[in-house]
């Protein structure tokens, strides 16, 4: 018997879920459009009001993760999260400089693919109580991740001579709390955190895609 | 007596088992497993009862001193012991030692050397008295850490994984340079004299009162680490089960009070959560064992233990 709260939720995070998927749907629609009319310069400009929207909407999901909504650890949805909101906000939207650079295109369609299979994914398992192909996402990411991966570490490593330049987001001393925030170095150290994060997510995710695989076998 | 050694897997570990003495100690059986298979040292051996498939319960572990029989059920002459590999071990002298030596010597790299030049900043520059006290004052403390380890402290289980000696050097080691540069920083602001003065003041009497307690503590085992855990009593053990943390805690708020970065009192979060989840646990493990005679909780930031009768 399902109770009212169960519908409730199931509600909600269907029409969330569906909600982010026509977001993500729009960023890859209009990312191929500008890139076939304009040019890979464009793109961002083409995404951007989609592409802010639909990632932030993605900090509900730790609250989701945080209430008990969604099953999802909230340790392994901060991290993806965060790079996600870095990458958005921390350097395309603060470094107008680096919207043009190409690899701003294939970090949108990486993000927007990845991110389209997931929503339809969950809209469906939550709105329908199923869900199709569950392999094809899991083999998807083999592509997708390394794709994202690498377009986000080459971002980030391409804006720091704007970042450095334009002393953004830095507190210096001397203060009373003799307490210091460079930009540049935390740009730095988010690159360093790439090196063993990658492959430990990369792994992780190998790790799930086996075992769906192998659990669909036995079905 | 027949012991049959099994994986967690269930696969024989030691094909055709190990024949000992009827009397033979758990000890025994561990110098026997290492005769037999070379790499799997005494301590790195966890020794444990088999828990039938499905029961959550966690499994006994074998205690180095008792004998065989006594796990053995009624009177049978055979054992089935699970064995699992810790992995490489070191003895927490050493892993003590290293994770200290790192914030003995790297701090005083960055009030002697010109370490600032590397960040673009000019030679230095007035050194105030403060950064000298803070030097002396942090060196002291993790030279008596390493002092206590090889003279005071009594270990109870004599070994820890290898993998935490890098853990624990990348914490130490991280935020003990972290801190040294805000605090020797050539634009550093010094606090009030006052204020200096009560910071410091505070935290070597936190540091005596953080060393009687691990004379307290060293006095509830004999000098080859039995002795088990007890309760600690007296001193300030009769307010907080774990004064040694509480000391400890209020001694480097003492060092912050006096020397205030941002460093130095993210620092102090991080040690303090990490100590309370000590602190929890032991406690737990206390009033597991002995019941309730554990000391009355005080204020909550005494903490430490949240007690109760």
């Amino acid at each position: 018997m399902a109770s009212a709260l169960t519908v409730l939720r199931r509600l909600y995070l269907s029409i969330y879920n569906w909600l982010v998927f026509i977001g993500w749907f729009q960023v890859l629609f209009l990312a191929l459009k500008a890139l076939k009319e304009s040019g890979h310069e464009h793109v961002y400009n083409a995404v951007e009001k989609p592409l802010l929207l639909a990632q932030s909407a993605a900090v509900m999901e730790i609250l989701h993760g945080l209430i008990g909504l969604v099953r999802s650890p909230v340790s392994s949805t901060l991290p993806q999260i965060g790079s996600r909101l870095y990458l958005t906000w921390g350097i395309l939207w603060s470094f107008p400089e680096i919207r043009t650079h190409i690899l701003v295109t294939s970090l949108v369609i990486s993000w927007a693919i990845t991110e389209i299979i997931r929503y339809s994914f969950f809209g469906m398992k939550e709105a329908f109580g199923f869900a199709p192909s569950w392999h094809l996402w899991l083999s998807t990411f083999l592509v997708l991740y390394p794709t994202g991966i690498s377009s986000e570490v080459g971002l980030i490593y391409f804006a720091l001579p704007y970042i450095k330049a334009s002393e953004k987001y830095c507190f210096r001393m001397p203060n009373k709390w003799n307490f210091s925030f460079d930009y540049f170095y935390a740009a730095i150290l988010a690159l360093g955190i790439y090196v063993p994060g990658s492959p430990h997510l990369y792994h992780y995710m190998l790790g799930q895609r086996k075992r769906a695989l192998s659990k669909s076998k036995k079905e | 007596m027949k012991v049959t050694l099994v994986s967690r897997s269930g696969r024989e570990f030691i094909k055709g088992g190990l024949e000992l003495n009827d009397s033979a100690t758990v000890a025994d059986l561990q110098e026997a497993i290492h005769k037999r298979t070379k790499k799997f040292y005494p301590s790195r051996q966890r020794l444990t009862l088999p828990v039938p498939s499905g029961s959550r319960e966690r499994p006994v572990i074998l205690n180095y001193k008792k004998s065989l029989k006594d796990y053995c059920d009624g009177n049978e002459n055979t054992l089935t012991i699970v064995f699992k590999d810790l992995g490489p071990q070191v003895s927490y002298r050493t892993l003590f030692f290293f994770e200290y030596l790192g914030p003995l010597i790297l701090y005083p790299v960055f009030y002697y050397f010109p370490v600032y030049k590397y960040f673009g900043y000019e030679e230095k520059r007035v050194i105030h008295p403060v950064q000298t006290y803070a030097l002396y004052y942090w060196c002291f403390h993790y030279f008596k850490r390493i002092m206590e380890t090889f003279f005071i402290h009594r270990f109870s289980h004599a070994t820890s994984p290898l993998s935490n000696v890098f853990r624990n050097c990348a914490y130490y080691w991280t935020f003990g340079s972290y801190i040294a540069y805000y605090v020797n920083h050539p634009l550093y602001t010094p606090v009030s004299d006052l204020q200096m003065k009560i910071g410091f003041g505070f935290g070597i009497v936190c540091q005596l009162a953080n060393f009687y307690c691990h004379i307290i503590l060293k006095n509830l085992r004999s000098p080859d680490g039995s002795g088990g855990y007890q309760i600690p009593r007296g001193f300030l053990f009769n307010i907080v089960t774990c004064a040694n943390y509480t000391t400890e805690i209020y001694q480097w708020l003492g060092f912050n009070i006096a020397t205030q970065t941002v460093a130095g009192y993210v620092f102090l979060v991080v040690a303090t959560s990490i100590m309370t989840n000590w602190a929890l646990a032991k406690h737990r493990r206390l009033k597991k064992m002995e019941g309730r005679s554990t000391p009355e909780d005080g204020l909550f930031f005494l903490h430490s233990c949240r007690t109760d009768r």
